[in-house]
């Protein structure tokens, strides 16, 4: 399979970035996109040029690392999908498909397609744990959970980090990403003593990094591969006005 | 950050209930023309004169003021907050057109407002512009105002026309308000949209039909 790849190649932080076009050939269709960069990074060695920089790390669609915006899309033209879950199967022989990183104010590019998303860790670092010392794992049912409530808490703590919300979102919103994380404590009893604290720390790190104000675009939840719906973000509005109200 | 969002929603929301008012008023200029002359005119005549409409009226102005103002500033912090744009971006793929295009189809809307409020509001309540009589029964003569402006064409079709960026603002600004504001109940969010759609595509076509059919009285 022959493919035109039209790639973001950038130096550094600071400097300029263009497309650079990539004529490749020798690819197979059972290939996940992340193997087909790496056999044109192969070519690249043997030309000794460059290779194309890009984070992945588990390639099987749990660590969220492997963020970049193919033909338009985050992760590629499927939804709920990321890229290394991404097959070459999804693409004809002879397409060009453009590659270019995430792009947002507070992910800024560090090199060709790899943007430093450390502002989600500090989004993290405000709350999205319990500060109590838990001692060895406790007994599972000292705590009695009903079952809706811990399968709501589950849907939403299947966030990987990836990032492909804010890469989408016209306005660069974290908000999916932050009211998952919010959500999954905040419903549950351990989350509770420090419920508004969390909502009020991770929602003001969010703005203090500036990713935008969530408009209801949806597109996150489209492109989410743990599929969380932006009910979750309503759910964290809710919450901050409590959290408001009564703290 | 949020407390931009909510005011957004609170103003729009209101605007959203004033708008079943105003075009259930408004219905009245589809009855026939005599009928229609003396009910219209007492009908906003009682409102001049109303203390109760008029704390309604100001919280109108207030609404529409606080509502663009937030909204520009929200649209243009969004903005700066995704400088950068991608070169290629299928977005039509994720999400609606007016959820994208909101700030765009809310400044033809502004736009529409303000000629509306030359047309209307100036020359009844504010004086200015060309004098309004008075009808048979010593009401003034709004009646009259909106007969004359709906037999000019171009009035007709900019009335007619601009209530279609108004329909798709209304579509995506109604559930994203309740969103805004909270509501995350599943279900009752998938019966929003719906009931979004159907108030969106109402209001539209209801003000926008009135012009026409004036126009062929
Ligand atoms: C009849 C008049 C109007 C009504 C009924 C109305 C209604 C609404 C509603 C309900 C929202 C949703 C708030 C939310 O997302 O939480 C909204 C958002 C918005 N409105 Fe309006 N609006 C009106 C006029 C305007 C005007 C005149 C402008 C600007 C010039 C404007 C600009 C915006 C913008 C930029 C947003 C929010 C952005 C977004 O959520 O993407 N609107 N409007
Ligand atoms: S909410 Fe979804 S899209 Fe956003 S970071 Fe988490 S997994 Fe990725
Ligand atoms: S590389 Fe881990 S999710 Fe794709």
């Amino acid at each position: 399979m022959k493919i035109t790849f039209k790639i973001w190649r950038q130096e550094g932080a600071n400097s300029e970035g263009s497309l650079k076009t990539y004529d490749i050939d020798g690819l197979t269709e059972d290939m996940s996109f992340l193997e087909a960069l790496d056999h044109l990074n192969e070519r690249l060695v043997l030309k000794g040029e460059k290779v194309v920089a890009f984070d992945h790390d588990c390639r099987e669609g749990i660590c969220g690392q492997c963020g970049v915006f193919i033909n338009g899309r985050a992760h590629g033209p499927h939804d709920h999908m990321t890229t290394c879950q991404l097959h070459m199967r999804s693409f004809k022989d002879g397409d060009i498909i453009v590659v270019e990183p995430y792009r947002a104010g507070a992910f800024p590019v560090i090199k060709d397609l790899v943007v430093d998303r450390t502002a989600f860790d500090r989004i993290i670092e405000q709350g999205a744990y319990i500060t109590a010392k838990t001692g060895t794992a406790a007994e599972a049912n000292a705590i009695l959970i009903p079952k809706e409530v811990a399968d709501s808490s589950m849907d939403v703590a299947a966030c990987i980090g990836c990032g492909a919300c804010v890469a989408t979102c016209k306005n660069a919103s974290a908000a999916l990403f932050t009211s998952a994380k919010i959500n999954h404590l905040n419903k549950l009893p351990q989350g509770h003593p420090e419920a508004h604290k969390r909502v009020l720390d991770m929602t003001n790190q969010m703005a203090i990094e500036n990713f935008g104000s969530c408009t209801f675009t949806a597109a996150c939840e489209v492109e989410c591969p743990a599929g969380i719906s932006i009910s979750s973000i309503a759910e964290m509005n809710a919450r901050y006005i409590k959290a408001k109200l009564f703290e | 950050m949020f407390y931009r969002k909510n005011i957004i929603a609170v103003t729009g929301m209101f605007l959203c209930v004033f708008l079943i008012v105003h075009l259930s008023a408004n219905a009245i200029l589809l009855f026939p023309e005599t009928t229609a002359r003396t009910l219209y005119n007492s009908y906003s005549t009682t409102l001049r004169e109303s203390i109760v409409i008029k704390i309604v009226a100001y919280l109108l102005y207030l609404s529409i003021i606080f509502h663009v103002v937030y909204a520009a500033i929200v649209t243009y912090k969004n903005r700066r907050s995704k400088k950068d744009k991608y070169i290629m971006n299928h977005k039509h793929e994720t999400s609606s057109w007016a959820s994208q295009n909101m700030g765009l189809l809310g400044v033809l809307i502004l736009i529409f407002i303000v000629v509306h409020l030359v047309n209307f509001w100036a020359r009844v309540k504010l004086g200015i512009g060309e004098k309004v009589g008075l009808d048979a029964y010593g009401n003034i003569d709004v009646y009259e105002v909106t007969y004359s402006l709906f037999h000019n064409i171009y009035y007709v079709l900019f009335y007619s026309v601009l209530m279609i960026p108004l329909g798709f603002h209304l579509h995506h600004g109604l559930q994203s308000a309740f969103k805004t504001l909270g509501f995350y109940h599943k279900k009752g969010l998938a019966v929003l949209a719906k009931i979004s759609l159907i108030y969106a595509i109402i209001m539209s076509i209801g003000f926008a039909i009135i012009p026409v059919i004036v126009y062929f009285k």
